[in-house]
């Protein structure tokens, strides 16, 4: 696959006001430079190597495929990357370009935080002033990631229009890149937007790919499947990179199905009622009503809440490459917990949906064949919602006892 | 009033914004003032160009009701009032939704002028100019300054009657300063052939004065936008009043154009 596509099929583009032309433009030249550069993947290669902790390990769940009794069950542990989420490869590879680029500032959306936390974490070691904008309504939900933002040196703002979640964040990042292009550089944390994004975090996340296709191989897995969660795709697409042009092994995309079927429950565009438009710079698959206008979406995770999806998932969903499906709110909360008592690991409650569906897959395939899911970060972030859901009594006794011990 | 006896103003407002009537009224006043051309903006949900006043006023209108089919209607309402050209300026999706040939061919029977859709730049349009051209709308490309010369031929390959100068990079909303970058942008413009509409940032009389000979029209938006949010703000004089917002409108664009 080419490095640099712009469309994928009828997906994709740049259809952006005319302001965010010449930054793009610069973008991509920098970008395409860069990947020629021996001297910038020798750099992207050490931070990746000393900083995020790589290669991450795959691991066989080993009862969790006794219990289930069919497929052998793999995770891929993207969580155990430094700031606990696959992110950070996105964030490594465009901050050392934005360097490079000589910009001073950065800034990011973020729905879950873990993109806000790994734009933050590698501009304080790479020394750029950080700004994130994040939903308020994401702020409430992953609480503790704006505190480690802070802490890293974020300027975190809170982003009070529209339904205040990804989305949202994602508009008030082009605003600001609007006016500051300059010295600022726009690092979107999904593979969307106009391109070159989704060529640029497709290239710098396809590592979790390239690293799972070498350990299944050194392993001698015969992988069936392997399944990702979709938000705006950015995790999927890098660990499905390097098979997406061979016809095996399956590729699976997991939505958030949310509360169920209905407006407003769930974020499902692929196995949903995605419909075809221009939004946010990139032409794909949105939940829209008949005019055009976003429909607000829901999910348990704040990370797959976003009503687009990235233009090359949206492509090879049309041409049957990836299979799509999705997973409950409830049903990737029980495979949280499932995944915690088995195997001793935590997922983000974004990637549980593909643990999940994992789950439902082993079931129905032989003994022999391996399923590989990528764990795309761990649950650190989402105590309070886990605690809320799994054992509220006690965690509601634990927050009093708390907030009343700030007022003694 | 004639074309000529008009003032060199473009003013926008949003449909619907606070409310079917209200916008209309709001239409009449500028039109009393003496606006030349008349920018209705179809809301969105993701205004993601736009900044905080005209969001409010998107968000606002999209809650009073407002829908692309009765957007045209009101376009058509405005159309018929004084002979005013009325351009629809809006994003990407309400037009690429809809279907590019059917949202032009609606425009155009509502009486609109032409078009502003600034997410769909000549090479990025769906062929909106293409359409456009062949059912004799004008298609108004949106420029801002650091445009590279290549952008502006293909622009200009376009042969638009009209073209949008963004008279600085950013949103809406944000008062510009203007200096001599500002007139070095609209020089580079006017080989192009075409009216020229400037603005972003414009919202007094002096500036309107300081670019008046380089521009066919100066663009006048959120100060406008802002008279109608504080009308219909709780305790706003003339909150739901439509003849007072007409007459408080009419007045308001009078003096943008300045004594004489
Ligand atoms: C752990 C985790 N997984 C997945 C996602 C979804 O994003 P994407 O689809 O780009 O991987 C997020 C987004 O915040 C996340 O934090």
């Amino acid at each position: 696959m080419k490095i640099y596509n712009d469309f994928f099929g009828e997906f994709g583009g740049r259809y952006v006001p005319e302001v965010l032309r010449p930054p793009l433009d610069a973008l991509e030249a920098a970008f395409l430079a860069a990947m020629g550069d021996p001297a910038f993947l020798a750099e992207l290669e050490s931070i990746r190597r000393d900083y995020i902790g790589r290669p991450t390990p795959l691991l066989f769940a080993s009862n969790a495929t006794r219990e289930i009794g069919g497929a052998q069950i793999y995770v891929k542990l993207e969580g155990l990357a430094n700031t606990g989420a696959h992110k950070i490869n996105n964030a490594a590879g465009q901050g050392l370009l934005a360097k490079r680029m000589g910009k001073r500032r950065v800034i990011a959306e973020t729905g879950a935080g873990q993109h806000g936390v790994a734009s933050a974490a590698m501009c304080a070691k790479l020394g750029l002033d950080c700004t994130v904008y994040m939903g308020e309504v994401d702020i409430r939900r992953q609480r503790p990631n704006v505190f480690w933002m802070e802490l890293y040196g974020a300027k975190v703002v809170p982003v009070t229009g529209g339904s205040r979640t990804l989305k949202d964040a994602v508009n008030e990042a082009m605003r600001d890149w609007a006016g500051s292009f300059a010295d600022t550089h726009y690092l979107l944390g999904s593979a969307l937007g106009p391109s070159p994004f989704p060529d640029m975090v497709r290239e710098f996340q396809s590592v979790i790919g390239r690293e799972t296709q070498a350990q299944a191989r050194e392993r001698g897995l015969d992988v069936a499947a392997l399944v990702a969660c979709v938000g705006g795709g950015s995790n999927a697409i890098g660990f499905f990179a390097p098979f997406i042009e061979s016809s095996e092994p399956r590729l699976i995309g997991v939505e958030a199905g949310g509360r169920g079927a209905g407006r407003g429950n769930n974020a499902a565009r692929m196995s949903g009622e995605g419909a075809l438009g221009v939004v946010q710079g990139y032409k794909s698959l949105f939940l829209m009503d008949e005019d055009g206008q976003l429909l607000p979406t829901h999910s348990v995770s704040a990370g797959l809440d976003y009503p687009g999806i990235g233009p090359q998932l949206a492509s090879l969903g049309r041409t049957g490459r990836v299979e799509f499906t999705s997973v409950g709110d409830l049903e990737a909360i029980e495979a949280l917990r499932f995944f915690a008592r088995e195997e001793g690991i935590v997922f983000a409650l974004e990637s549980a949906h593909a643990g999940a569906h994992a789950l439902r897959l082993a079931r129905e395939l032989p003994k022999e064949r391996a399923i590989v899911v990528n764990m795309s970060g761990r649950g650190d972030k989402d105590l309070f919602i886990a605690a809320r859901a799994l054992d509220p009594d006690a965690w509601a006794r634990f927050l009093g006892e708390e907030a009343a011990s700030y007022g003694r | 009033m004639a074309a000529e006896a008009r003032s060199p103003l473009m003013t926008h407002l949003v449909a619907f914004f606070p409310s079917r009537e209200l916008s209309l009224a709001a239409a009449r006043g500028m039109i009393d003032g003496g606006a030349r051309y008349l920018e209705v903006q179809f809301p969105f949900s993701d205004p993601s160009a736009d900044g905080p006043l005209i969001q409010t006023a998107c968000s606002s209108a999209l809650e009073a009701g407002f829908t692309v089919a009765r957007g045209f209607e009101l376009v058509g309402e405005i159309s018929a009032l004084a002979g005013v050209p009325v351009f629809i300026m809006s994003y990407a999706n309400l037009v690429v939704r809809r279907g590019v040939e059917s949202f032009v061919e609606r425009a155009k029977a509502a009486g609109a002028a032409g078009l502003i859709v600034p997410d769909l730049m000549p090479g990025s349009d769906e062929r909106l100019y293409e359409i456009g051209a062949r059912s004799a709308i004008e298609i108004v490309p949106v420029v801002a300054p650091d445009v590279s010369e290549e952008r502006l031929a293909l622009v200009r390959s376009m042969r638009p009657a009209y073209l949008y100068a963004a008279l600085r990079a950013g949103i809406t909303g944000r008062y510009t300063a203007l200096g001599s970058e500002n007139h070095r942008f609209l020089d580079r413009l006017r080989p192009l052939g075409a009216r020229i509409l400037a603005g972003f940032g414009v919202s007094s009389p002096e500036q309107v004065a300081e670019i008046r000979s380089e521009v066919h029209a100066s663009v006048v938006g959120s100060a406008l936008v802002r008279i109608i949010l504080d009308a219909a703000a709780p305790g706003g004089a003339e909150r739901l009043d439509p003849e007072r917002l007409r007459r408080r409108m009419g007045e308001r664009v009078r003096a943008l154009s300045g004594p004489g």
